[in-house]
């Protein structure tokens, strides 16, 4: 039997965190939402997801601080999709660098996140 | 009783000028008072109003799920995505909710594409919001005008086109603005033609938000700006001016050469600006030739664009101006000449001893 995978979001938009968490228990999967960095550390570190999906700009602490959390002091290797709006290129380049394996460019279609998110947790 | 005498007497028995200050300071201390109690009642009403906005949200936010989740499953429409459609249908009339409904649907549109997207946007049809906008739009009231255009534009209404476009002349600039913004963004450059019969200004800001929009589309294929760099309208002109050197518009360049004669400094300075840009080489005899009856600010840019685009042969241009009393002209005439030819330069210095020393010291160093 598989075991169901652990997904934390961290979004500040709380209808779109809801419809993905929708989308994704819907697909099978376990997703913990986190409304600003600082609760998306807690759940990262209190659930050991196999994927994190963050967006750049949130309250607190950044989509930037809780991938560099991530991989640099928790050493995890847990794959991050990055969601970035218009004209935040340079951020996603700095994402890049810190450890992100993917990213989503806002507005996006959740059909195509679940797709990018199934091919990174076969 | 007795103390109200003792205190009536005391009263009566100040001065005139003491007994004014005591009526005075009661006066203040009375709008005090009831200052502070009406403040504290605006603050609790208005902390009132934030507790059932989030409520409203969180209710709405969960109607819409239910109603997108239904959806993608059938085509038809089920008697939950029916009941939330008559929710809405009742509520527009409240100003209050219909504006939460309104936020909701736009917090999640904005941020997805696909048929989540055109599902949130049908919605909106057909819960009659969009004839609430169409209403907005007929209101007497400026500001009502304006949100009703731009919610127009959020849902992508273009069958409101006809209407939205009446109000291109509309006396208060706000509308106007939103117009113009409904305009570009549904129809992107050939929204732009409102430009061919503007009479009124374009804004610095209306400009910029109008470029920002633009920057959107996926079809960057701009149409011909001719007509808008030869407008006598002022801002028209500067704005084509702002696409040309965005959109890189070399098949305008002999109107840009016409325009460096035009009135209005601010355009002729900003025209060198987009030359410099596209490097017409064309427009530097042009430049070099009247040069001297330019203004200093032209002339600043116009050495501006050499540093971009010299050749040897412009080397008796850039000797003349080497000496030119303006800081920045000499700057870039010495520093262009010192590329061009060293030698020219070397010699310039042991004919001319009037050089400011830190500025040759900078161009030798650099």
């Amino acid at each position: 039997m598989n075991e169901t995978k652990n997904i934390v979001l961290a979004e500040d938009n709380t209808t779109l965190s809801q419809l993905l968490k929708f989308r994704l228990q819907k697909e099978g999967y376990t997703a913990f939402i986190a409304q600003d960095g600082k609760q998306a550390i807690e759940l990262i570190e209190k659930h050991n997801p196999n994927l994190i999906l963050t967006d750049i700009m949130m309250p607190f602490i950044s989509g930037l601080e809780v991938i560099s959390h991530v991989k640099n002091k928790l050493k995890l290797e847990t794959p991050i999709i990055v969601f970035s709006a218009a004209g935040q290129e340079e951020m996603v380049l700095k994402a890049f660098n810190l450890g992100a394996t993917d990213f989503m460019a806002k507005p996006f279609s959740p059909n195509e996140l679940i797709i990018r998110i199934k091919r990174i947790l076969i | 009783m007795e103390t109200f005498k003792i205190l009536q007497n005391y009263f009566q028995q100040l001065p005139i000028e003491l007994q004014l200050v005591w009526i005075l300071s009661s006066f203040l201390a009375c709008i005090v008072i009831t200052l502070s109690i009406y403040l504290k009642f605006l603050r609790n009403l208005l902390r009132k109003k934030e507790v059932l906005k989030i409520k409203l949200q969180h209710k709405y936010e969960g109607l819409l799920l239910s109603y997108l989740f239904e959806e993608s499953n059938d085509n038809e429409l089920s008697e939950h995505q029916n009941e939330f459609i008559k929710i809405i249908q009742s509520k527009i009339n409240d100003d209050f909710k219909r504006k939460i409904i309104v936020e909701t649907l736009l917090k999640l549109k904005n941020e997805v594409s696909g048929e989540i997207e055109r599902a949130i946007q049908n919605l909106y049809l057909k819960s009659n919001l969009k004839e609430y906008a169409y209403q907005q739009i007929k209101s007497k009231k400026r500001y009502i005008v304006a949100n009703g255009i731009k919610e127009l534009a959020q849902f992508k209404v273009k069958e409101a086109y006809p209407e939205v476009k009446k109000l291109l002349k509309h006396p208060k600039k706000e509308v106007r603005k939103e117009v113009e913004l409904y305009l570009v963004s549904l129809f992107h450059f050939e929204g732009l033609e409102f430009l061919n019969n503007l009479k009124v200004n374009l804004s610095e800001w209306d400009q910029i938000e109008l470029l920002e929009e633009l920057k959107h589309f996926e079809n960057q294929e701009i149409p011909d700006i001719t007509p808008w760099l030869k407008s006598k309208n002022e801002t028209v002109v500067l704005f084509s001016l702002k696409l040309a050197k965005i959109y890189n518009k070399y098949e305008i360049v002999d109107t840009l050469i016409q325009l460096l004669n035009h009135t209005n400094q601010k355009i002729r300075l900003q025209v060198i600006d987009v030359i410099t840009h596209l490097q017409v080489l064309d427009a530097k005899e042009i430049l070099k030739n009247s040069f001297k009856v330019r203004s200093l600010e032209e002339q600043i840019a116009t050495l501006k664009m050499f540093e971009n685009i010299y050749e040897p042969n412009d080397e008796d241009f850039i000797i003349e101006n080497s000496t030119n009393n303006n800081f920045e002209i000499q700057y870039s005439a010495l520093k262009m000449l010192k590329n061009i030819s060293e030698k020219s330069f070397n010699n310039l210095l042991k004919k001319n001893n009037n050089f400011d020393n830190n500025i040759l010291k900078f161009i030798q160093n650099n």
